[in-house]
């Protein structure tokens, strides 16, 4: 993980200066919005395939369970005598390999046909997230994974939990015991147990170096063996993840779109075809945990099922085209981003000064209400208007259809006054004259000098293209 | 007939037993060295009215496919929570109405969705449970930064603290379990009949609707009650674990709820007796481990449905096979 930030770094820098790159980081603002921006990206595009198959609510399963394996993975590592921090690539794997088990028993017990697949589900993560909330309480004491933590992260503050990395031609310095940098001194090492004074004939030394060892470049400026000021990028731990997830997330999704695509829409086809459906699941699975593992330290473990689901619904609502659909749900998660930071700033209503990743999921909730009532295609509203204009059109049609029908008939002395339109039709004087008058506007119908209603010719026109 | 009433008999040995289960945690546990101090007693008594009522009460979600429902609510509940606290502070009731109110509205939002438009109801649970959570959060962290402090214990509402509970709440939950159970029985032929066959019961001039809702006020009313305890997560295992292990051993409607309910109060008890046992044993998830244990045994040795018998029952037509019919 440090190669690849180290080489993101290298990529960054050859663009933008160091002082620039180190003062937009260090905004809170510009950070915060970035990782979110990431994980819901990387979430719209996997939410997209999940709603699709109908596993919306794995990904709630999913992004509680990881936790029991990001603090089972933790104990592990304190076990063996390591300094385990949420980014840690170890912590990764074992939250993947939770949120994969998480699939797969609920699989198992659904498969033993004594349990609906929702209930299944239910069953399995209260029991994981149950484990991993013993454990926490019971074995992890020192660690920030307060209970705000698990809720709802800190992606505010994800500025400031940085690696330092030099860039430039600064190399690390290294102090050996027979450099003349190095600081010796002795110690005596029976003087406890026999309790004798250092200066007693029969203690016996040893040299030790109390400053040897490898220095970056920062510490090794610090600690003076060097007068060069070395460069320093201090560099948000969580970018790395969520935008490593994201690259991986888009890689997969471009790779393997077709047989996606396919697997999501008829997994029947796709097995006879010799796509391997199970496999790609699986592997729709693993990259879920990641994301939800790697989010976890930024929005905690329940917001970023808003990510997977949310904005994917939004854009569900808004397109028919899967390609569309992935653009989107990743356009509409960034724009809740944007403007979720915005709104816990209480730039957008004032006092609602509070929690950054609730704002982001309130604003792509209100994203969703919008698209719901508005959306041309699926709306609420839209639908309302679009009945109406199904009604007003089919109005027209019908009454355009009674003149075609019966001009130059021997009936059409009755039937194509305007007087006796609503006989023949069955409708109120009052809405004929209305339909009428819509259509006397647009030329589509003209009344002779006997009084009698015709079509024009785009009248004619009209009807043809309805008949 | 004799298939009938063989049922009945297995389905009575099973009720009789978890019975005597849930009669016998509290001797067994002093038996074994617990004291029962103010605080355990009152503690237990809150887990054992509890999984009572969510067991009995979650039997219908489960049946009527709706697992995950108390999932979203209790996760919908807690801008109720914020918002009651805003406007009556710290009474536990209040905060229980607050709440109830606010998963109703949730709920009513899913149906509004699902009906209104494509989208599937598993997602537009999904989208109340984290949009609500949020504002939620939101409401909860605004409440945070005034200057008075006496928010403490409204995080107790997300993660669940036993210790909050006191006398009062032990009283509140007895009288809502009374009323539950009552209105259980006054309406019991409706609501089996909503829960296996809407449509047979709509043709016969039931409303379903209002029973729909009344199962619905139920489960939101027994989420509520419990998200002190368990917390926003872990309710949706009180709520729907008794009743799948309960599914397990019985084929009656009325069996099920109680045993679920028996179920439920065992496992509230007993995970509350062990969480004593030592300081950092917290009461709602061992809860759910004692709940999951006993759902792990129903789904593998209940009788006639469970999975060893199966194997074994597979294993002998097997053999049978093989044999050419002689065995």
């Amino acid at each position: 993980m440090i190669q690849l930030e180290r080489g993101l770094i290298w990529v960054v820098t050859r663009f933008v200066d160091g002082d620039v790159l180190n003062a937009f980081l260090r905004n809170a603002e510009h950070t915060a919005i970035l990782i979110g921006a990431f994980i819901a990206i990387a979430g719209g595009m996997l939410g997209t395939f999940l709603l699709l198959r109908g596993m919306a609510l794995t990904s709630d399963a999913i992004s509680h369970t990881v936790l029991l394996g990001i603090v089972v993975a933790f104990m592990v590592m304190v076990k063996l005598g390591g300094e385990p921090d949420l980014s840690s690539p170890w912590l990764l794997l074992g939250g993947a390999v939770a949120g994969v088990g998480t699939v797969v028993l609920t699989e198992v017990v659904h498969r033993s046909g004594l349990v609906q697949q929702d209930a299944a589900l239910g069953l399995v993560f209260p029991f994981f997230f149950a484990l991993a909330i013993i454990f926490v309480s019971r074995y992890v004491d020192d660690v920030h994974m307060d209970t705000d933590a698990v809720m709802v992260g800190e992606i505010g503050i994800a500025w400031a939990n940085t690696n330092s990395h030099t860039y430039g031609d600064f190399e690390e310095v290294v102090i050996t015991p027979d450099d003349p940098r190095a600081e010796i001194t002795r110690q005596c090492i029976n003087c406890r147990e026999e309790g004798i004074s250092p200066r007693d004939p029969r203690a016996e030394f040893v040299e030790i170096c109390t400053n040897c060892g490898v220095y970056s470049p920062a510490a090794a400026y610090q600690a003076g063996f060097t007068d060069v000021e070395p460069e320093v990028i201090f560099w948000p731990k969580s970018l790395t993840v969520t935008f490593v997830l994201m690259v991986a997330t888009a890689l997969f999704v471009l790779l393997f779109y077709k047989e996606l695509k396919l697997s999501t829409f008829d997994p029947g086809l796709a097995k006879t075809l010799g796509f391997r459906p199970t496999l790609l699941l699986y592997a729709l699975m693993t990259l879920v945990s990641l994301v939800a593992v790697g989010a976890f330290d930024a929005v905690g473990s329940i917001l970023v099922i808003a990510f997977f689901i949310t904005p994917a619904a939004t854009a569900y609502l808004l397109t028919d085209r899967l390609s569309v659909m992935l653009v989107l749900s990743g356009g509409i998660g960034t724009a809740g981003a944007w403007f979720g930071y915005r709104l816990a700033q209480g730039r957008i209503f004032g006092g609602w000064d509070t929690s950054i990743s609730a704002s982001m999921v309130v604003m792509m909730l209100l994203f969703f209400i919008a698209a719901f009532l508005v959306s041309p295609r699926y709306g609420v509203v839209s639908g309302v208007f679009r009945r109406i204009r199904q009604k007003v059109h089919f109005e027209e049609q019908v009454l355009l259809g009674h003149i075609d029908h019966h001009t130059d008939t021997a009936e059409a002395e009755q039937e194509l006054t305007v007087a006796t339109l609503p006989l023949h039709v069955q409708w109120s004087p009052s809405k004929v004259r209305k339909v009428y008058g819509r259509l006397l506007r647009r030329a589509l119908v003209g009344t002779d000098e006997a009084g009698l209603t015709y079509l024009t010719d785009k009248g004619r026109e009209q009807i043809r293209t309805f008949l | 007939m004799t298939l009938i009433s063989r049922s009945r008999r297995k389905d009575r040995i099973v009720l009789t037993v978890a019975g005597a289960v849930l009669l016998l945690v509290v001797p067994v546990a002093a038996l074994a060295g617990v004291r029962f101090t103010y605080t355990l007693r009152t503690v237990t008594a809150g887990g054992l009215f509890l999984g009572a009522i969510s067991g009995s009460i979650g039997s219908f979600a489960v049946l009527r496919k709706q697992s995950l429902l108390g999932d979203a609510l209790s996760h919908a509940a807690l801008p109720g929570v914020g918002i009651a606290f805003l406007i009556a502070g710290r009474q536990l009731g209040a905060l229980l109405v607050g709440a109830a109110a606010v998963s109703l509205m949730g709920v009513w939002f899913i149906s509004l969705v699902t009906r209104m438009t494509r989208i599937k109801q598993d997602t537009a649970m999904g989208i109340v449970l984290t949009g609500w959570f949020a504002v939620g959060i939101g409401i909860l962290t605004f409440i945070q930064q005034r200057p008075d402090a006496s928010q403490s214990g409204l995080d107790s509402f997300i993660f669940g603290q036993a210790a909050a509970i006191v006398r009062q709440d032990v009283q509140l939950l007895a009288v809502v379990s009374v009323v539950m159970v009552v209105i259980l029985i006054l309406n019991w032929k409706e609501f089996k009949l909503v829960t296996f066959d809407p449509e047979f019961a709509k043709a016969n001039g039931y409303r379903i609707g209002v029973f729909t809702a009344l199962i619905l006020g139920l489960v939101v009313t027994a989420v509520v009650m419990g998200l002190q305890l368990a917390g926003v997560v872990l309710m949706v295992g009180m709520l729907i674990g008794p009743g799948i292990a309960a599914r397990q051993w019985t084929d009656r409607l009325e069996h099920m709820v109680l045993l679920a309910g028996i179920i439920g109060a065992i496992a509230g008890s007993t995970g509350a007796i062990v969480s004593s046992l030592d300081t950092d044993l917290p009461t709602g998830p061992m809860i759910i481990l004692v709940n999951s244990a006993v759902v792990a045994i129903s789904l593998l040795f209940a009788p006639g449905r469970g999975v060893v018998q199966d194997l074994l029952r597979r294993r002998d037509d097997r053999k049978r096979f093989a044999g050419g019919g002689q065995g």
